[in-house]
């Protein structure tokens, strides 16, 4: 009988401690991080765990809240979609099993400030300057996006490991547990000795 | 198992709150000095439990344990669900703060049914201790997620689908839990029977 128990104790101990070191020790949240690329968006859907969202149903508003655009993730957890739309986005994802994440594009603003000059450099006489300039913004911009994705990348990468759990949260959070059930039975005390 | 911020209607938000400050204050009374550690470490079991994934054909979900924490706890189970989903909502984003009510409550009150539904169980020999365990860890979590299930759809009609799919992912996970919490039942049974007998502990 002895050492059934101890056998007990010991696998329990065991299974306790996995839980820590075990990898998969991530839960369900839904995070989302798209970024603008000219008039396309692209954005990824995962769970913390890192696993995509598949054919989850992706919402788009704008700053008025209107509901601008619907669309699907693919198999990869992956969304794009084309807007005319400059100002800020919101894009609600629903997740199966009632999961909800959203994410917000900042408003494009210095593109408009940039149609604002290009369209006065055009009023200006000097047209053959401003063609120029267009060119180059657009040769510019290329190379810049080439940079950019490796960069993106890793942008996403790092969202990604933001919202994995860390041991520290898991931890602290037992800690409070624990702090605060002491708090109650303090109280509890005070109130039976008066 | 969590219902995310956003998703419901406030009526349902509102009412999920209202019934969960009745069962924590109902729970706290419950409470003897002695029972704190004991729902201490419950309240731990339930906020690791979150994090340990299962995965169910194309989508995953992850333990609960609420149906332990019920039977081991009875009315204690409000509160000490409570605050382990409060941590969660605070530490990892699970759920939200807004929908901390609905959650409590979807979660606590079925285990506090089956607790006193099956806890006489408990009391009788090893083989009904066992299967009394797994009906109430199993019983609690299907409840929970038609609980679950009714919150979305009293938001939303065209929730209905998303309420299927929570009660269907669940189901193996019940299986799972049921097991878990009849090991532990019977466990306690053998090592520390006075745990499985809430009543006499508070007298």
């Amino acid at each position: 009988m002895e050492k059934k128990f101890r056998l007990i104790k010991i696998i329990s101990v065991i299974s306790i401690l996995s839980f820590f070191f075990v990898q998969s020790v991530l839960a369900h949240k839904v995070s989302t991080y798209a970024y603008r690329e000219g008039d396309k968006i692209k954005g990824e859907c995962y769970f913390v765990d890192g696993s995509p969202c598949k054919k989850s149903k992706v919402e788009v508003y704008n700053s008025r809240g209107e509901k601008v655009i619907e669309t699907y993730t693919d198999d990869k957890g992956l969304y794009l979609f084309e807007t005319p739309e400059k100002g800020e986005l919101k894009i609600v994802i629903m997740a199966g099993e009632s999961h909800r994440a959203e994410y917000k594009i900042s408003a494009l603003k210095d593109r408009e400030k940039d149609k604002e000059k290009k369209e006065l450099s055009k009023n200006s006489e000097n047209t053959k300057v401003t063609f120029n300039k267009d060119e180059l913004r657009l040769i510019v911009s290329e190379a810049v996006e080439k940079e950019m994705a490796g960069l993106r990348e890793e942008i996403s990468l790092l969202h990604k490991k933001m919202d994995k759990i860390s041991l520290r949260d898991i931890i602290g959070g037992l800690g409070y547990i624990i702090g605060v059930w002491a708090i109650i039975m303090l109280i509890k005390k005070r109130k039976n000795a008066s | 198992m969590h219902i995310s911020e956003g998703v419901l209607s406030a009526p349902t938000l509102i009412a999920g709150a209202v019934l969960t400050f009745i069962g924590i204050a109902i729970g706290l009374r419950n409470i003897g000095n002695d029972h704190i550690p004991k729902v201490a470490v419950l309240s731990s079991a339930f906020f690791v439990a979150s994090l340990i994934h299962v995965p169910i054909g194309p989508s995953s979900a992850h333990l609960v344990l609420n149906g332990l924490v019920g039977m081991l706890l009875g009315w204690a189970a409000f509160p000490s669900i409570f605050i382990s989903l409060l941590l969660q909502a605070v530490l990892f984003q699970f759920g939200g703060i807004t929908t901390l009510g609905v959650n409590t409550f979807a979660m606590a009150m079925p285990a506090v049914i089956c607790h006193y539904l099956f806890r006489k169980m408990f009391l009788r020999g090893k083989n009904l201790a066992l299967l009394g365990g797994f009906l109430g860890g199993s019983l609690s979590l299907i409840i929970a997620a038609l609980f679950i299930g009714i919150a979305l759809v009293e938001t939303d009609k065209s929730l209905f689908a998303v309420a299927g799919t929570v009660l269907a992912v669940h189901l193996p996970i019940a299986l799972v839990e049921g097991v878990i919490t009849a090991f532990v039942v019977v466990y306690l049974k053998k090592v520390k029977p006075e745990v499985l007998n809430w009543k006499k502990n508070s007298d």
